[in-house]
């Protein structure tokens, strides 16, 4: 009976000691990514008397039969939901901004004012050759404007794309990761899948794990994730009716590939996948914004050379010849002047004498371009990028808002609060003082025992 | 079975740091605003204020433009204004001269010496007429550059501009012809009924009263009905110029009133309105002041603090 009672306190003692180096180990990981707060299963042991009688009073103490990790999958799975759109939105706002800075550093709408109002001043005098020379350099300092644009725009689409491989490359890493920690928690299934709140310190580690490679993964692309019996976890991309990316213990490969628009589409296998969240999704939007937007810029450069070389053809240059063309190229990266002559502008109705001061074609010119309005379609596109990167603001301060709400009910199921830890410490130091008290009971008990005469 | 706290630990300190960044943020965006003196740094900040500041500046730029072409229109207008005041004087002169010569009491000698100094006033016509403009183009030729007119084989002045002269855009897609083409000023019915130019007119008379005879004195009679038609026209023709004058002074004062509505638009638009974002300043900088002390609290209170023995 004093040896049951010794035993007891000894299995208390042990339990209050795991428990502390529980409390230790949280205390430990208070800062750790992913580290899900752990507690002790304590299960009371009652063994069979060696009568086997009924109401038999025989009690062995306690044992701690495993691992609580407090994680609650759907608050870890809205936290995942919830960041995967933050990411998106912070990467499309990021890439719309560059295609914004792209468009606007570039000068292309202050470029267009200067040139149509050099033409205007050129009526003025149209023989004279200092404002015919204007014009020309207004119209070359509107060629490089557009040839800058065009240039910003190519190195943000480059940006972009490599951060779409980029995103791609590391989904793949993070699937392969996955898989392995799906071996191994298949592996050690065996024994303690009876309960999955309660689990061994090895398999709740592995699940940390898993658990920080859906997180990752779901910073990329959004996903879809089945926790499977014996923990492992299956992962769909792009939502629960994308094509599987992990499932078991097999991967399969995401692929990007560059379209000829510059965008970028995705696939797994010859299933093409469609994100709604993640990093990679934000760079695709951003990608489909860039290519219209550089698509109007192309047919803004083309209208205005188009128009301007129309108009040069039927006047007579300062020579007295047919107006050749001003402008070559049909894009706003190949616009460029076909001569640096100011002469070789047509103001002069066709036909009219070398050296006419006439304005004619030149009046035409002017109400061409007025008719064609480029500062105005300009303005349009400028206002167009802008407003897409003030709405995506908007909405990325509202995910962010939605996301940090998600991360903060999920870190106060699952995260370790340093109060909460310190009362535990207190509380299982007392326990473990305790046991020992009842050992030392025992051990009295037992004394006064042998001392019987 | 197990104990949900109300935060964990580093949800508090990284919850922290996001509130007081994003205090910092606000800090420094209004801090920007107002040393900057524009409300907003790029497009994205308010898109459709960007659009029209855009569009406003560029309503300056061609407003500068229009203004100048104003004053060139003005000036050339100027120039067309005198020569033909000079025009005015000449022909007033071959009136006398030819009031002169229509009196039955002079010789035709003296009839022939009024005849040369007509000849002269022709010539004097003839170059104000191919006056130039202030680009040095024929002020009174349409769109040539060298003369209006130009004497033929028998001494005829012919006209060798353009029909119609030059129109300057001055704004608000108003423009102005910035003269008058030679026929306009100068065409004329002669006392017969037929059509025929000052120059012309006035040679025509002069040759008559050289060649002497009863014809001289007819023809001075007949004169005076001529130079009275082309005084007309010539004053007529200045009315006209008068007119345009006037019309661009209205336009330039529309464009200045034009333009300082758009300043005032323009600083509402996209000024820093100062006072408001002060206060904004001293509104944020108290809550940051505050989340600073509060977070300062907040992280001291840690029970291990007071649990130690």
């Amino acid at each position: 009976m004093t040896s049951n009672l010794l035993s007891i306190a000894a299995s208390g003692a042990r339990a209050a000691e795991i428990a502390l180096d529980l409390t230790g180990q949280n205390i430990s990981n208070a800062s750790t990514d992913g580290y899900v707060r752990r507690s002790a299963n304590n299960v009371e042991v009652a063994s069979a008397s060696s009568w086997s009688t009924a109401n038999d009073v025989s009690l062995s103490g306690v044992t701690v039969s495993g691992i609580v990790r407090n994680a609650d999958s759907f608050l870890q799975s809205e936290a995942r939901r919830t960041a995967s759109d933050t990411a998106q939105a912070t990467s499309t706002v990021s890439g719309l901004t560059n295609v914004e800075t792209a468009v606007e550093n570039s000068g292309v709408f202050t470029a267009i004012g200067t040139f149509t109002n050099s033409l205007t001043t050129l009526a003025q005098n149209p023989t004279d050759n200092s404002a015919r020379a204007t014009v020309i350099q207004a119209a070359s300092t509107m060629t490089s404007a557009f040839n800058i644009a065009a240039q910003g725009l190519s190195a943000t689409q480059t940006g972009l794309q490599g951060e779409v491989t980029n995103g791609v490359s590391q989904i793949n890493t993070l699937g392969t990761q996955l898989a392995a920690i799906n071996t191994q928690l298949s592996a050690t299934s065996g024994a303690s899948s009876i309960n999955s709140d309660v689990t061994t310190s090895d398999r709740a580690s592995l699940m940390d794990k898993r658990d920080s490679l859906l997180d990752q993964i779901s910073q990329y692309a959004n996903i879809a994730t089945t926790i499977q019996a014996d923990g492992s976890a299956n992962v769909n991309i792009g939502g629960v009716s994308g094509p599987p990316l992990v499932t078991g213990t097999s991967t399969n490969t995401l692929t990007a590939t560059t379209n000829s628009d510059g965008t970028e589409s995705l696939a797994v296998g010859n299933a093409a996948v469609t994100l709604g969240g993640g990093s990679i999704a934000g760079n695709q939007a951003a990608l489909t914004k860039l290519n219209q937007i550089g698509t109007n810029l192309d047919s803004l450069a083309s209208s205005i050379a188009t128009t301007v070389n129309t108009q040069q053809a039927s006047g007579s240059d300062l020579t007295g010849t047919t107006g050749a063309a001003l402008f070559s190229g049909t894009t706003a990266a190949t616009l460029t002047m076909t001569t640096s002559n100011g002469s070789a502008i047509a103001t002069a109705a066709g036909g009219s004498a070398a050296k006419s001061a006439d304005t004619t074609n030149l009046t035409a010119l002017t109400s061409a371009l007025t008719t064609l309005d480029p500062a105005g379609t300009m303005n349009a596109i400028l206002t167009d990028i802008s407003g897409s990167v003030s709405s995506a603001t908007t909405t990325k301060t509202t995910l962010q808002t939605l996301s940090s709400a998600a991360a903060s009910s999920l870190s106060a199921q699952a995260g370790v609060d340093l109060n909460t830890e310190a009362v535990n410490l207190v509380k299982y130091q007392q326990a473990f003082q305790a046991s020992a008290k009842v050992m030392q009971t025992a051990s009295d008990i037992f004394t006064s025992m042998l001392n019987l005469h | 079975m197990t104990t949900i706290s109300s935060t964990s630990t580093s949800t508090f300190y990284t919850t922290a740091a996001e509130q007081l960044a994003s205090l910092q943020q606000q800090v420094s965006a209004v801090n920007n605003s107002i040393s900057s003196g524009t409300q907003f740094t790029a497009a994205s900040d308010n898109p459709e204020a960007a659009a029209q500041m855009r569009m406003m500046q560029l309503q300056d730029a061609t407003a500068t433009v229009d203004t100048a072409s104003a004053n060139k229109a003005t000036s050339n207008l100027q120039l067309a204004d005198s020569a033909m005041t000079q025009m005015v004087n000449d022909i007033n002169q071959a009136k006398t001269l030819t009031t002169q010569a229509a009196n039955g009491t002079l010789s035709d000698s003296q009839r022939a010496t009024i005849g040369t100094q007509l000849s002269q006033i022709q010539k004097d016509l003839l170059s104000l007429a191919n006056s130039r403009d202030s680009n040095g183009n024929a002020l009174f030729g349409g769109g040539v550059s060298g003369n209006a007119y130009s004497l033929d084989a028998a001494g005829n002045a012919v006209y060798g501009g353009t029909s119609t002269s030059q129109t300057l855009a001055i704004g608000d897609g108003q423009t102005v012809q910035t003269s008058l083409t030679g026929p306009e000023v100068l065409s004329m019915t002669d006392a017969s009924g037929n059509a025929t130019n000052v120059i012309d007119s006035i040679g025509a008379l002069a040759t008559a009263l050289k060649a002497g005879g009863s014809a001289a004195q007819t023809a001075a009679q007949n004169g005076l009905t001529s130079l009275s038609n082309g005084l007309d026209a010539v004053t007529t023709a200045q009315t006209v110029i008068g007119s345009r004058e006037s019309w661009i002074t209205l336009n330039t004062q529309n464009l200045t009133a034009q333009s300082t509505a758009r300043a005032t638009a323009e600083s509402q638009v996209g000024d820093t309105d100062v006072s408001k974002a002060a206060i904004k300043l001293q509104q944020l900088t108290t809550a940051l002041q505050a989340s600073q002390a509060c977070f300062v609290k907040m992280s001291s209170l840690s029970l291990f603090s007071v649990i130690g023995n």
